[in-house]
């Protein structure tokens, strides 16, 4: 977890991850941000997104970031 | 059901708000007409004794005739008095209220109007013209002459009725040309009943010093070379003057590109072409008087301004 | 014909509403089916042939992929080992693929004939003719069925989803036809997904009257949109684009920003008639527009303007082409060479280069619209290429990024650029465009300002009736913006109030519409796409 709110601050650093919850609907995070965070978070953790996951409730805060992640790495 | 009670009295509130507003909007000379009157008989729009000439006939005439083309090029005030589908008898209606606040010197007659049986009326028509009377929104940009007039002081004068009777539909269909005035022997007979309104409509012309002319504006559909026949004979018989349009094409109607429904009706440039023809005719013969240069009649003037802004590109 | 006759909204749709009703509920979804079919048929004839097909066609595929699921469901049961499991997904995956990509080519085939076949053969003779080969291809000329690139799109997105398992392809034919033809949606959108209507779509549930009230009332909303600000605005604009010489460059950029105006409230007018038409039958269509001139950049402009087209390509298009497999590849290449910054910037760069360029295409077969279309595309990812530098500047220099007027500085920059790109859009020819840009930036005097102005067909009391009713759809957008529900308020207000506003709108509609005499209206321009 702390791995990912790094990566993200690294990323956009003018947010607080720990408290929000519209990374995505607020526009914190755009497109081509997310692309970045993907393939940190692929590199980093070792697990493939499959574009289906990449929707706005995935994405809206570090702790829904967290639990995919998690939960891509079960499946393997 | 207290919903529909609700809408029902939310829908009359806003007829009897529309109707109002449309008293504001319809330029209006005299309260012995209603609004279904006057959007049955535009005329009543016009100032009291100011058009000179009218064009009385079915679609055929708000489709041929413009009276702003007239206007701009003779200084002829004119009017094209006509309804879709309009019987013989109510072209002598529409003559009477016409003559009731104007004092025409010139009738022209489309002579199409003549053929058509009082038999045949299409049922739904009375209820196409009530439905009219809310075309009376059409007139809804006199806004402009008693609205926020802080801004630009247009109140000079009053609301106008920009078309005079014409109806401008921006639309081209191709007909594919057919001599359709072939000669022949044939002669189409009038409807039982037409003629003795006609006898009418002669009369009351001669009372009232007006002259009558009949006129067959092109037209390929309905018109032939039988009903020009017809009506020679009876030309001949009240000593009227016939112009017919359709014989040998003496405007040079282009069929492909003057026409909005295949030859039916003409389309804007054909109109120009019948309209230019109907001020010459007043012209030549010395009829009526150009009023461009009469303060009497600016707004004509400003009617065309608005007029060709719409129709010409 | 468009949605803003009376005929379709006070004759059409009530009759509808009307059958709708007084029927079963289970036969209401075949009523609608039936409208929309007996709509299309109005509007595009014999054509309605192809959304059947089209239909047809996805309702099939989207079968036999549930087939091959259930299949793959009950041999996995079987099976224990992880291994194993995994080759028999991949088996049967490639299977869907086969039917996903054969269902696709042949929705797009459609497309392809009507919409850019005759670009395509027009460019390539022009190709042959450069090439000095005296041969050319016969160009063939025909009308597309209205809304095809609407509801292929939908067509598309059935498919994936479908191959993807985010939605369970449906069994029921008359809610997938209905997704693909449901006639508010038909021309112009909005772009839905299955998922999110399929529910409400087939429902049956009875038109009520407080549905009833509130959809009219948005459509009402849409015409005065439509009536008084585009219809208005139309000539000015056609004239400028007409003939943008004889005036000057200030004139020719109010040509630009009259035309974004009128596009806005022709287009968002649209969707408000679309989606007031389908509330009062309880579907609630996705918005397709959320104030977009309140946007800071250009890549936040196009979330909130045609908002469902954006999310469709971001979906089926951006994230599918920057993670394949062969982007990533490249991408890590860079990113050995480089560092993941430039990597990311390498996968965006394919992908928006993609989206781009379908996005432009889509709106129409012309060099105006792939202008159009790279447009947004420099923009957008010089955008991405300077935020870093940006944000590090304004670091520096203690630039507080949320103020108020280093935002209203950003949305005007935004707003402008919008208005170039929509006069790339607009402009008949690619030269026109850039002659028209030229001139705003060569030509700029406010020399004969106003009488060129007033030249424009429009006179003062015009300007009023726009600036009055732009400010009524301001205020109207700023508190949705700051989520307030506008209709749901004025529904609380007492009778005499709520029922004024009402009227007011109406008759203003009447009155200040541009319509009649010495105006022209606004063709549907989404309706061509």
């Amino acid at each position: 977890m702390e791995k990912l709110i790094q990566i993200l601050e690294e990323l956009n650093p003018e947010v607080d991850y720990n408290t929000c919850e519209d990374l995505v609907d607020g526009r914190h995070l755009d497109s081509l941000t997310i692309l970045s965070l993907i393939s940190e978070i692929e590199d980093e953790f070792d697990v493939v997104i499959p574009t289906t996951e990449i929707i706005p409730a995935n994405f809206n805060s570090a702790k829904k970031i967290w639990e995919l992640i998690t939960r891509l790495e079960e499946e393997i | 059901m207290k919903n529909v009670l609700k809408s029902f009295v939310f829908l009359l509130i806003l007829f009897i708000l529309v109707e109002l507003i449309s008293y504001a909007l319809v330029p209006y000379h005299n309260l012995k007409y209603s609004l279904y009157e006057i959007s049955k008989y535009e005329i009543l729009t016009e100032e009291k004794d100011t058009v000179d000439s009218i064009f009385v006939g079915d679609s055929l005439i708000y489709s041929a005739f413009s009276p702003m083309e007239v206007w701009n090029n003779y200084g002829f005030t004119t009017f094209a008095c006509a309804n879709s589908a309009q019987l013989l008898e109510d072209a002598y209606n529409y003559l009477e209220i016409a003559n009731d606040t104007q004092h025409p010197k010139v009738m022209f007659l489309e002579t199409n109007v003549i053929f058509r049986n009082p038999k045949n009326k299409v049922w739904y028509y009375d209820y196409k013209n009530i439905m009219s009377s809310l075309y009376i929104i059409n007139y809804h940009n006199n806004w402009k002459k008693f609205m926020f007039n802080f801004l630009n002081n247009d109140t000079k004068f009053s609301k106008v009725n920009v078309y005079k009777g014409f109806k401008y539909i921006d639309k081209t269909q191709s007909a594919k040309y057919r001599d359709y005035m072939k000669y022949s022997e044939k002669i189409t007979e009038i409807p039982k009943g037409n003629l003795d309104i006609f006898d009418k409509i002669v009369k009351y012309c001669n009372q009232n010093n007006i002259k009558l002319v009949l006129v067959s504006t092109p037209n390929m559909k309905s018109w032939s070379y039988s009903k020009h026949a017809r009506i020679l004979n009876l030309k001949d018989e009240y000593g009227l003057d016939f112009i017919d349009l359709n014989i040998d094409n003496p405007l040079g109607i282009d069929w492909k590109t003057e026409t909005r429904d295949k030859g039916n009706h003409l389309n804007y440039y054909g109109a120009v072409k019948v309209s230019n023809f109907i001020g010459d005719y007043l012209k030549t013969n010395n009829l009526v008087k150009d009023h461009r240069n009469d303060k009497k009649y600016e707004s004509w003037n400003e009617s065309y301004e608005i007029y060709s802004k719409s129709v010409i590109k | 014909m468009s949605y803003f006759g009376l005929f379709p909204l006070f004759v059409f749709l009530p009759l509808v509403i009307i059958i709708y009703n007084i029927l079963p509920k289970k036969v209401r979804p075949i009523v609608l089916l039936i409208a929309s079919y007996i709509f299309f048929y109005i509007i595009s004839n014999k054509l309605i042939v192809f959304v059947i097909l089209s239909s047809l066609s996805i309702y099939i595929a989207g079968l036999i992929m549930r087939e091959i699921d259930k299949d793959r469901d009950k041999l996995l049961e079987k099976v224990q080992e992880k291994e194993e499991k995994k080759l028999i997904k991949s088996k049967y995956k490639k299977r869907k693929k086969v039917i996903l990509i054969l269902t696709i080519l042949f929705n797009v085939s459609f497309l392809f004939f009507f919409k850019y076949l005759n670009f395509f053969t027009l460019t390539f003779n022009d190709i042959l003719k450069f090439l000095n080969i005296d041969y050319s291809f016969k160009v063939i000329k025909h009308l597309a069925p209205i809304g095809i690139s609407f509801y292929t799109l939908e067509a598309i997105s059935y498919l994936v989803d479908s191959y993807n398992e985010k939605i369970v392809p449906s069994n029921n034919i008359i809610k997938v036809l209905l997704y693909l033809s449901f006639f508010p949606t038909i021309m112009e959108g909005p772009i839905t997904r299955f998922n999110e209507i399929d529910s409400s779509i087939c429902s049956g549930e009875k038109v009520t009257y407080h549905n009833l009230c509130f959809g009219y009332q948005r459509i009402f909303y849409g015409l005065f949109k439509k009536y008084v600000i585009a219809d208005r605005l139309n000539i000015f604009v056609k004239l400028i684009f007409s003939s943008y010489l004889n005036y000057s460059g200030v004139t020719v950029l109010f040509g630009a920003i009259f035309y974004t105006i009128l596009l806005y409230m022709e287009f968002s007018g649209t969707m408000d008639v679309v989606i007031g038409a389908s509330e009062i039958f309880n579907v609630k269509l996705p918005e397709n527009f959320k104030a977009p001139f309140f946007s800071k950049n250009i890549s936040e402009f196009w979330s909130r303007w045609h908002i469902t087209l954006g999310t469709w390509f971001k979906d089926y298009i951006f994230y599918p082409v920057s993670l394949s497999k062969c982007v990533k590849k490249v991408a890590g290449l860079f990113k050995k060479l480089f560092n993941s910054h430039v990597s990311s910037l390498v996968m965006g760069f394919v992908a928006l280069f993609a989206v781009w360029s379908l996005n432009g295409l889509w709106h129409g077969a012309g060099w105006t619209f792939i202008l159009f279309g790279y447009y947004h595309f420099i923009l957008i990812f010089l955008g991405n290429i300077f935020e870093p530098f940006i944000s590090k500047i304004c670091l520096k220099l203690k630039i507080n990024r949320n103020n108020r007027i280093y935002k209203s500085l950003r949305i005007i920059k935004t707003t402008f650029l919008v208005f170039i790109g929509e006069l790339i859009f607009r402009a008949p020819t690619v030269n026109v465009a850039t002659g028209m840009i030229k001139r705003i930036f060569t030509n700029f005097t406010f020399n004969n300002f106003g009488s060129e102005m007033l030249s424009l067909k429009l006179d003062i009391k015009d300007y009023a009736i726009v600036i009055i009713s732009l400010i009524v759809v301001f205020v109207i957008s700023v508190l949705k913006e700051k989520g307030k529900n506008v209709r749901e308020s004025i529904s609380k207000k007492n009778i005499v109030i709520r029922w004024s506003l009402y009227y007011l709108l109406i008759l203003s509609i009447i009155v200040f519409g541009a319509y009649g005499v010495g105006y022209q209206p606004v063709e549907p321009i989404y309706a061509d796409f």
